[in-house]
């Protein structure tokens, strides 16, 4: 009963909750701006009215085109069930969790980016490379950065990795984490989540076709690995493991938080860079984490 | 100790008796074949069928039992045959039996009599010959008959991958394997005879604790490593699996590389190491993982690609390797086992999901008559079944979980991570070979989306394309076996893991029993519920989108009215960024016309990845080799009298030998 429970709150949290994070970051940019802006449940707002179209699908898409939006979102929701949240732990954890983590990552992307190439259209077909290509730097980041924390914990399970905080390596580990925090969630300085229709963009492009329900889950799931990789981020950084209930879970929403400003802030102040740049970007984010994996390493020793 | 092996003996009396037994039906099932082959198709499929599951049941009993042994009382080429079947050969037997039988069902339609009346009934026959000697290749336990069944595999592929050779490109493929497969035989020689006189016996076996013999290990790696295709002895490889016929190019990626692996595997475990061969496995691992996968996202032709992707999966299967073999030099089994349970795991994974995108490929090509990617497109209209099951193979092959894929990377993973947080020297191996793992499989779900992209998706690219057909029945079922098999790896990973563990304990004597790690189980049951969630979240909005309505319209191009087939990404651009980050060993070959003046004329782009370490490597020193020798050809020109004259400072140079040394 208890686990129902849990798992019945655990899914409401991150459901619920996790269309906020969008509107957060649309209100610092106003705010910096100097607009008024839209109201902080926009996105929800959007979700319900999406829920209740119909659909216009391409002439050449297969029915995959609807279907994967939704194994996408289930591939996100599954690794949100393997992240902990603060004192409350995770939905279920077992050894090696943190790889099958990265994997479901990487199902959501070979859905998104299969589903993008439904539609023949030379503007998804350039989405969905990018998408894949500089998913390849991210994961080197990534594992690097997972490494880091395995070596700190002595552990292969995402609870005790991210119990305790990222040690003298933090301040690396957050630098690069948060880069590959905006590279994968297609924010500035990667991707333009205001334009539509530009050249220049990934995941927006990818989903252009996409209308109604299925690009209703398509919205929700992008929010909801927005807030996965807050999540992670604010973990892995601070020590959730060495405090109180309450002051964990404030802690964590904190974080959370300050992560998602921060996130408005660098929309605000910084401009796109120029795409041949991108990958220098990230493969500055992967030296980070690698350099955050050597800190720890000398720790360890200690 | 004697009392319990004695108790076992009783027991297990009538095992060994079932497995030879099994191995005796199966043996004549594909001699009954191949006398059947020529005349009679449907006798040669039932007979092969037989002869195929008879193997697989000796192997699933010996993978749940005992090791099965035979020596016989008459000699074979001035030696006694001994055949042994034990954790390790019943593993890469199993996989055989599954992929050559799938692949003789799928055979028997796609080369069929109709479509290729001059070369089906000798496929047939070499079908059976090649499934046959590989078969022996396993079981043989004597060096010599080893080298003898070794070969007879060697041609039988020969001829397989030959069949259609009225093409020129065939016959090229086929000269490249053969050279390439028989530089392996030579050093396979040199090997086995050295073992054999430094030990005074054919006989194979345990023999690690003869330190002399450990240089022999580099002789193995390259003979076995030519076949298994690893990293820079590939050459031979994507040119042979892009033209032999697809079924062939399944069974050669599927189960003959493998044989490459069985060798490596076996003889890592039989003899001693030399200092650093873990190391050296591994960084080849490394090397043809990644390097693998990016040579494949150059390529436009479908089956060369997949071929590439051989390339790679053998490098993940050579990581799981070579951490094992380090973590014996380090004497820590733990996270060896891990590793070698994986590397093992994926070759059968490896064989299983590459064996279906073979078939799957072999199916567009059977039904659009061209490999060139660029003239493919939205075949998934006409073809639902095989772009549903190569992209389930897909899937699969990008190591995504919930299949068979990820079991494997995963225990690679884990025994990669392991060897990290230890603390030990081993971790700055698995540092670089974890993110290395890492990157592959990014690059990997890439050159999927590629493939599936541009060949089953959006609008046809030619009118080839725009009218294929769906293969047949045999084809089909082929493949869904495969792709079942797939999925139950993948969901249920307990099941298979006995197995595993028990050729993963044949491996090294000192590694008794391979634990299963704990979250196996927990795996397993995550694959099962995402798999479920993942299918009612997919219905549920499809019923949604049903309910609320949906239209069909143009594809929405900025307002553009007539998209054309050819506005589509196509097999360049997709790969272009990756194959401009590893322009400096991919090397792509560029034409370009650019667009000149106020009219210009016609402009054109031409761009395509070379088999590099072939055209500018190994080409340049063959053709170094032929001048020298066309050199030393001007010394035979047909004039007797020259000849004479040869004869004549020979023993001119004789004489002077003797005088001047006729003192001693």
């Amino acid at each position: 009963m208890n686990t129902v429970v849990d798992i019945v709150l655990r899914l409401a949290c991150w459901l619920l909750l996790a269309p906020l994070l969008p509107g957060i970051i649309n209100r610092v940019k106003s705010w910096v701006a100097g607009r008024r802006g839209p109201p902080v449940l926009q996105l929800y707002y959007d979700l319900a009215r999406l829920w209740k179209k119909s659909v216009v699908m391409s002439t050449l898409a297969s029915p995959a085109f609807v279907v994967l939006p939704a194994v996408a979102w289930v591939a996100l929701l599954a690794a949100a069930m393997l992240m902990p949240l603060g004192p409350a732990g995770a939905g279920l954890s077992f050894r090696g969790d943190v790889v099958l983590m990265l994997y479901l990552l990487g199902l959501g992307r070979f859905c998104t980016a299969w589903a993008a190439m439904e539609t023949g259209s030379a503007f998804e077909g350039m989405g969905a490379v990018r998408e894949v290509s500089y998913a390849v730097l991210a994961e080197a980041a990534m594992v690097a950065a997972m490494l880091s924390l395995s070596v700190q914990t002595h552990s292969l399970t995402l609870t005790t990795m991210l119990s305790p905080t990222a040690g003298a390596g933090a301040v690396l580990l957050a630098a690069g984490l948060f880069i590959v925090l905006l590279a994968e969630n297609c924010r500035v300085p990667f991707d333009d989540p205001n334009t539509h229709l530009e050249l220049t963009m990934i995941h927006e492009v990818m989903v252009l076709d996409h209308s109604g329900p299925p690009f209703a889950v398509i919205l929700h799931g992008a929010s909801m690995k927005l807030l996965f990789f807050a999540v992670l981020l604010t973990q892995a950084v601070l020590p959730m493991g060495k405090l109180g209930v309450v002051s964990s879970t404030c802690m964590l929403v904190a974080g959370v938080f300050v992560v998602t400003v921060s996130v408005g802030f660098v929309e605000s102040l910084m401009a796109r860079l120029a795409f041949r740049r991108v990958p220098l970007q990230l493969a500055t984010a992967f030296l980070l984490c690698v350099f955050a994996l050597l800190v720890a390493w000398k720790g360890g020793v200690a | 100790m004697i009392e319990t092996n004695q108790g076992n003996s009783v027991v297990d009396q009538t095992k060994p008796m079932n497995t030879s037994l099994a191995l005796v039906v199966a043996a004549a099932g594909m001699l009954l074949g191949i006398m059947a082959g020529r005349t009679a198709a449907r006798i040669w499929l039932i007979t092969t069928l037989v002869g195929v599951i008879a193997a697989a049941a000796a192997a699933l009993t010996v993978l749940n039992g005992d090791d099965w042994e035979w020596r016989s009382g008459f000699t074979v080429g001035g030696e006694l045959l001994h055949l042994r079947l034990d954790g390790i050969s019943a593993l890469f037997m199993m996989l055989l039996c599954v992929v050559g039988g799938a692949g003789s069902v799928y055979g028997s339609e796609y080369w069929s009599e109709i479509e290729h009346p001059r070369s089906a009934r000798s496929g047939r026959v070499w079908w059976n010959i090649l499934v046959l000697s590989m078969g022996l290749v396993l079981v043989m336990s004597n060096g010599l008959h080893f080298l003898i069944a070794w070969e007879l595999f060697a041609l039988s592929a020969y001829f397989l991958i030959t069949l259609d050779r009225q093409r020129s490109e065939v016959r090229a493929a086929g000269w490249l394997y053969l050279a390439a497969s028989h530089t392996g035989t030579l050093c396979l020689f040199a090997f086995f005879t050295s073992l054999a006189a430094r030990t005074g016996s054919w006989e194979l076996g345990p023999m690690r604790d003869q330190a002399a013999l450990s240089p022999l290990f580099w002789l193995a790696l390259v003979g076995f490593g030519l076949k298994a295709g690893l990293f820079p002895l590939h050459i031979w490889l994507p040119s042979a699996h892009a033209n032999a016929p697809s079924h062939v190019s399944a069974i050669l990626s599927g189960v003959a590389i493998k044989l490459g692996i069985y060798g490596l595997v076996r003889f890592s475990g039989w003899l001693p190491m030399p200092g650093g061969a873990g190391t050296v496995v591994a960084i080849l691992g490394v090397i043809s993982a990644v390097l693998g996968v990016a040579f494949a996202l150059g390529q436009h032709d479908m089956k060369r690609l997949l071929a590439y992707h051989s390339v790679e999966n053998i490098g993940i299967i050579l990581i799981g390797l070579g951490f094992a073999m380090i973590s014996v030099e380090h004497g820590n089994a733990a996270w060896g086992s891990l590793a070698l349970a994986g590397g093992l795991l994926h070759v059968w994974n490896h064989g299983l999901f590459k064996a279906l995108l073979f078939f799957g490929a072999g199916s567009v090509l059977h039904a659009t008559g061209t490999r060139e990617m660029s003239r493919l497109g939205g075949l998934w209209r006409r073809m639902p079944w095989t772009a549903g099951l190569f992209g389930l193979g897909a899937l699969a092959i990008c190591g995504l979980p919930p299949l068979n894929g990820f079991v494997s990377e995963w225990l690679v993973y884990l025994g990669l991570f392991d060897a990290t947080i230890l603390h030990e020297s081993s971790a700055w191996e698995a540092i670089p070979a974890a993110i290395a793992l890492g990157v592959t499989g990014a690059l990997a779900l890439a050159c999927f989306i590629k493939v599936c992209g541009i060949v089953f998706l959006g609008a046809p690219r030619s009118e080839a394309a725009a009218h294929a057909h769906e293969c047949g029945k045999s084809m089909r079922g082929a493949m869904c076996v495969l792709a079942s098999c797939c999925v139950a790896i993948g969901l249920a990973p307990m099941v298979f893991w006995p197995a595993i563990s028990r050729a993963a304990s044949t491996w090294h004597p000192a590694w008794n029993v391979v634990q299963v790690p704990e979250s196996l189980a927990p795996l397993g049951r995550v694959h099962v519920a995402l798999a479920v969630v993942a299918i009612a979240a997919a219905a549920l909005l499809w019923r949604r989108v049903k309910h609320q309505g949906f239209k069909r319209e143009l594809t929405w191009d900025c307002g553009y009215a007539k998209p054309s087939a050819r506005m589509q990404y196509t097999v360049g651009s997709f790969a272009g960024m990756i194959t401009e980050w590893f322009a400096f060993i991919l090397r792509p070959v560029k034409h370009m016309h650019r667009p000149k003046g106020p009219l210009p004329p016609e402009s054109s782009f031409e761009e395509h990845t070379p088999e590099t370490v072939l055209e500018r490597v190994v080409a340049p020193f063959a053709h170094l080799i032929m001048r020298v020798s066309l050199l030393a050809r001007r010394l035979q020109h047909g004039h007797t009298q020259s000849y004479v004259f040869y004869i004549l400072i020979g023993l001119a140079a004789l004489a002077a030998i003797v005088i001047a040394g006729g003192g001693q």
